[in-house]
């Protein structure tokens, strides 16, 4: 085409390079058997051997006795409540987030730029503060949830931009082809053509949570001459606190007990949803 | 007869990139008529499909279209997470569910229960020669398979015009000739208005009565084809049309 008026790229940097992640799901049958069978096999023994290592030898198998089931079971309970209520609340905002930031490139030159400030702040740094504000409020759960959410938020958003923007020009002309309406564009195109890196963002959002865990739990670090019970209960401040007093054999039961979950949520949830998300994909 | 499909004189500038699409294009299509959009690539022909399309706003001047306008896209533009049939069904249920008669295109026929539509898919499938796959996915079909499901997607909510863009440039030989056959079926039986982009001159010639050379983003030429169906490219007069047109397009 003529240009009537040549033009400079002005295009900021994020505009070129968008963030766009998609998991695959394992296809060969060997990929799948890593996946699911050998590689959390792996993991697990490769810890056994290193804390088998780092304990002077003092430790086997039945030591682990009496082991506190009951305790990490509910522990472990908690701890995946609190991130499945800080991981609905990242999913439900990131989406009008992403939506907003690629709904023109006027919003674009606004928001993309805002929201990669917003990412780059280490949240984990802003922990006392907001520590001192829940406390003050008297909602504790609030201060990991918070922390927890602000975690996983930006991998979602950024995901899902990414996949925002390489939705085919022709799919979205459908839509307008057949009349839809706004909304119905959103749930009948848009939030299916996104399916893919929604699954994917979920995915590394809750992996950066479980990391994030092992520090929002542990409040009474953060509180003057605090003491363990101010902190919440669950798998992270077990492991914390387990391991500061030096009971090696609850730390490593909770630690696999965590591991475990961790392989299970991967066999159960991710490895079908990633399938599932495939036939969503655009050749 | 009044035309159908107007331009009249209409300017399209694209903003971003500040680009001029096409300049002062006037052309009328008539009720019943196959015509085909043909020239260089970068030359203004979709630009032009997309407005009768009502995707894209004139700048100036004037597109005189009817609302119930439909469109098969290049690839078929078909939505992988859905089947064949309910990739079809798609452009009915959007009706259905929405009945809203102020969106952009209203359809003649609004279809307000899945039986009607039921009824309407199968209708198409058996038509397109898609029946034994209606419950297969996109990527487990061929190229020439996933057009014909997005005409059968666009054909299904009834429109008064076809907008065809570039429906058959990434098929092979074979693939093209029995679509080819096809939709020249389709359109003696359905007489409805057919508007085709392509780039290949042949394939404008064997389909259109009338044929819009779209040139540097102007109307350069346009000529009649008055050949009897079916047309034949050995056959009586073809290569003369072809020739006419093949001229004025490498001027």
């Amino acid at each position: 085409m003529t240009k009537i008026f040549p033009k400079v790229n002005h295009q900021p940097v994020h505009r070129r390079f968008h963030r766009h992640v998609v998991i695959t799901y394992p296809i060969s049958l060997w990929e799948r058997f890593y996946s699911f069978v050998l590689g959390p096999v792996v993991f697990v023994a490769g810890l056994f051997i290193l804390l088998k290592l780092f304990s002077n030898s003092t430790i086997s198998l039945d030591d682990i006795t009496p082991l506190p089931l009951g305790l990490i079971f509910s522990a472990l309970l908690a701890t995946s409540l609190r991130l499945l209520v800080a991981f609905i609340l990242s999913i439900v905002t990131a989406i009008p987030l992403a939506l907003l930031a690629t709904r023109s490139r006027f919003t674009e030159k606004i928001f993309l730029p805002a929201f990669d400030i917003l990412e780059s702040i280490p949240i984990l740094a802003f922990f006392p503060i907001l520590i001192v504000f829940f406390v003050s409020i008297g909602f504790l759960n609030g201060a990991a949830l918070f922390i927890l959410y602000l975690s996983m938020l930006w991998n979602i958003v950024f995901t899902l931009i990414g996949g925002l923007k390489i939705i085919p020009k022709d799919i979205k002309e459908v839509a307008v082809i057949f009349g839809l309406s706004k909304v119905q564009t959103f749930f009948k195109v848009i939030l299916p053509s996104i399916v893919p890196q929604l699954v994917t963002g979920s995915l590394l959002a809750v992996a950066q949570g479980w990391n994030i865990i092992i520090v929002a739990e542990v409040l009474h670090v953060y509180i003057p001459n605090g003491t363990a019970a101010q902190d919440l209960f669950g798998v992270g401040s077990i492991l914390v606190n387990a391991a500061a007093k030096g009971q090696n054999d609850l730390f490593i039961f909770a630690l696999l007990s965590m591991v475990l979950v961790i392989a299970l949520l991967n066999f159960f949830v991710w490895q079908k949803l990633l399938r599932y998300a495939e036939r969503f994909k655009f050749d | 007869m009044n035309p159908i499909i107007s331009l009249k004189n209409v300017t399209k500038i694209y903003d971003d990139p500040h680009e001029m699409a096409i300049e002062g294009v006037s052309l009328d299509i008539f009720p019943g008529e196959f015509a085909c959009l043909i020239g260089p690539s970068g030359g203004g022909k979709s630009t032009i499909l997309k407005m009768i399309a009502g995707l894209e706003k004139e700048t100036s001047g004037e597109v005189v279209k009817p609302d119930a306008v439909s469109m098969d896209f290049q690839n078929g533009a078909l939505f992988p997470w859905l089947t064949v049939y309910d990739n079809v069904a798609f452009s009915m249920r959007a009706r259905m569910v929405s009945g809203d008669l102020n969106n952009a295109i209203n359809f003649q026929k609004n279809f307000y229960d899945e039986k009607s539509i039921d009824k309407k898919v199968k209708e198409m499938l058996e038509m397109m020669k898609l029946s034994e796959f209606s419950k297969k996915y996109p990527h487990e079909l061929s190229g020439g398979q996933r057009q014909r499901v997005g005409i059968a997607r666009a054909l299904a909510v009834d429109p008064e015009v076809l907008l065809l863009d570039e429906p058959f440039s990434a098929l092979d030989a074979k693939t093209t000739d029995e679509l080819h056959n096809d939709i020249i079926k389709i359109w003696h039986e359905s007489k409805k208005t057919i508007v085709m982009v392509s780039h290949l001159i042949e394939e404008a010639v064997s389909l259109s009565q009338k044929v819009f050379l779209i040139k540097n983003h102007t109307l350069d030429a346009s000529f009649s084809v008055d050949l009897p169906y079916p047309r034949r490219e050995q056959g009586p007069g073809f290569h003369e049309e072809v020739m006419k047109v093949r001229r004025e397009f490498f001027k």
